[in-house]
């Protein structure tokens, strides 16, 4: 089943397009990652998507719906981020108590454990906390709802390594025990893609990849050597990202168009060929120079 | 895992109750307004004294919970403008709901706070006697209003006038969310026009149009057709809210 359709999905505000053209799909039970640089159309996509935000053309479903102020797709889907609303006259008890009463599918014992693994205190008030803190609540809330839908758009926001670890952890486990749909946007993939399964990847709010997290691994390979014969060997290939190392040779990464035996012939040339992490194509796929910061302070 | 399906109403019904606890600061603000109104009232909200040629003086002094109300009313303005405020509104979609529900549930709690903030005026004008009556040298104390009835009255009227005040308000913040200068110019107007109306001669010398408005409700001595007139006009106000709101997006 598809949980989400997207198709052509533009948001304009003024004269800038944030979402431009959009189209995919996300199948159910899937952890899709969304990846893009600051200002690529990430949050207004994913609040398109949650039905907060109208499109301004194309067609958007959710659960086969059209998601703006659709009162099913709110109840079967939580936003989660760091600018969320609870009121200041609630403590954090009565936050979850409230949340019990909304989500259906509300697992109280799994937020209580959290709570007490987070070391949150149920008396505190929401605007009090610091700002990790108001993310990890934020995260159990999104958690032990067990929506159909569940976005967390930059979650990690504040939180030090070892709670991101934790929740990292804690998202695969419920995900592992309740299936459902999750999108995760952040800046942070290397971190996040172990639990990926596909990726998302959105340049000026269109589409640039979606793909399996394994195929984005194979997506591009990354050789270096003398500079001419480098060149040499990539000069057929997508340059996606190109540094000088010093004393003549270079570092390349192409989109990996290569056969096998090609890669033999290449090692044999005196070329090292290494895998690109997935972290790094995304910045390279994103960047709007071949250079990345060097082309700025390479005034030559 | 399987979708939920929701119950419109019922998603009403949790949001209405949700909001009494999350937005308890209102009643707190009520009680503190009509705490400030009460010490005023004790002034007396009029009286006029004489003496006469043998050697006596008298003071007389009014007493009733009219300054009650109207700051009640004022409130009522305030709390529907408030609970359309950003911070407010996006406490809402953090759960389940969409502009309807979440419109629906305001409009009910605004309900509740009238009903509340009217009973509570209406019934502190009678500990304003009772006040002045104990802590005041009186040597006699006519209580012009004293059946059930007029009790009755009284509370459902002050209800109603409050209700009005906060679907005024409600409308004005939601006038607010489409631009923040309708509301300049909104208050422009309501500034603006009797000074307009003043400063001009003949005919014109005063805001006939505010008087004609006030008189509308206020001349009316049948409470049944004050209650029509104010029910009618809440709900032209809050159905001008829902459509103004539906067509603007959720959450920015």
């Amino acid at each position: 089943m598809k949980v989400i359709e997207c198709n052509q999905v533009s948001k304009v505000y003024g004269n800038h397009h944030a979402v431009d053209q959009l189209s995919f799909t996300i199948e159910e039970n899937k952890i899709t990652g969304l990846i893009g640089r600051n200002g690529a159309g990430k949050t207004t996509l994913l609040k398109i998507i949650a039905g907060y935000l109208r499109k301004t053309s194309g067609e958007m479903n959710v659960f086969s719906e059209e998601p703006f102020n659709n009162l099913k797709v709110s109840a079967n889907m939580i936003f989660v981020d760091d600018q969320m609303n609870f009121p200041t006259a609630l403590n954090l008890g009565e936050l979850l108590k409230a949340a019990d009463s909304f989500y259906e599918n509300w697992d109280m014992e799994l937020a209580k454990r959290l709570f007490d693994y987070f070391s949150l205190n149920p008396k505190q008030r929401h605007d009090s906390l610091s700002k990790g803190m108001k993310s990890t609540f934020n995260m159990i809330v999104g958690l032990a709802s067990r929506c159909s839908l569940t976005i967390f758009d930059e979650p990690t926001t504040g939180m030090d390594v070892s709670v991101r670890k934790d929740f990292y952890r804690a998202l695969l486990k419920d995900y592992i025990a309740y299936p459902r749909t999750i999108i995760l946007s952040s800046h942070l993939l290397n971190e996040i893609e172990d639990i990926l399964e596909d990726i998302l990847l959105i340049k000026d709010g269109e589409k640039y990849l979606h793909m399996s997290v394994s195929d984005v691994k194979e997506y591009a390979v990354g050789i270096s050597g003398e500079g001419t014969i480098v060149n040499q060997w990539t000069k057929e290939n997508e340059i996606l990202y190109k540094k000088s190392l010093g004393t003549g040779s270079s570092y390349v990464v192409v989109k990996n168009d290569f056969t096998e035996s090609m890669l033999e012939r290449a090692k044999l040339a005196g070329l090292k060929i290494s895998p690109v992490a997935a972290e790094d194509l995304c910045i390279y796929l994103t960047s709007k120079t071949n250079g990345g910061i060097d082309d700025v302070f390479d005034r030559s | 895992m399987s979708l939920i399906e929701v119950n419109y109403w019922e998603i009403i019904k949790k949001q209405y109750f949700f909001k009494l606890k999350a937005y308890s600061g209102v009643f707190t603000s009520m009680m503190v307004v009509q705490i400030i109104a009460f010490l005023l009232s004790l002034g007396g909200t009029g009286g006029s004294g004489g003496s006469g040629s043998s050697g006596f003086s008298y003071t007389t002094g009014y007493y009733n919970g009219s300054m009650i109300i109207a700051f009640t009313m004022m409130w009522a303005l305030i709390t529907g403008i408030l609970i359309t405020t950003k911070a407010y509104r996006n406490d809402d979609f953090t759960f389940v709901a969409n502009r309807g529900t979440s419109n629906l549930s305001n409009m009910l709690f605004l309900l509740t706070a009238s009903i509340i903030g009217g009973t509570l005026s209406m019934l502190s004008g009678y500990l304003l006697k009772v006040f002045v009556y104990l802590i005041f040298e009186v040597d006699m104390l006519f209580d012009v209003t004293h059946t059930i009835s007029t009790l009755w009255l009284g509370i459902i009227a002050s209800i109603l006038y409050i209700l009005l005040f906060s679907a005024i308000g409600y409308l004005v913040g939601v006038l607010a969310q489409i631009s923040k200068s309708l509301i300049i110019i909104l208050a422009a107007v309501v500034i603006g026009y009797p000074i307009y109306a003043s400063t001009g001669t003949g005919q014109r010398d005063e805001p006939t149009l505010f008087i004609a408005i006030t008189q509308f409700y206020q001349g009316e001595s049948m409470l049944s057709l004050f209650a029509l007139k104010v029910i009618l006009t809440v709900t032209i106000l809050f159905f001008t809210s829902l459509i103004i709101t539906n067509r603007l997006e959720v959450k920015q």
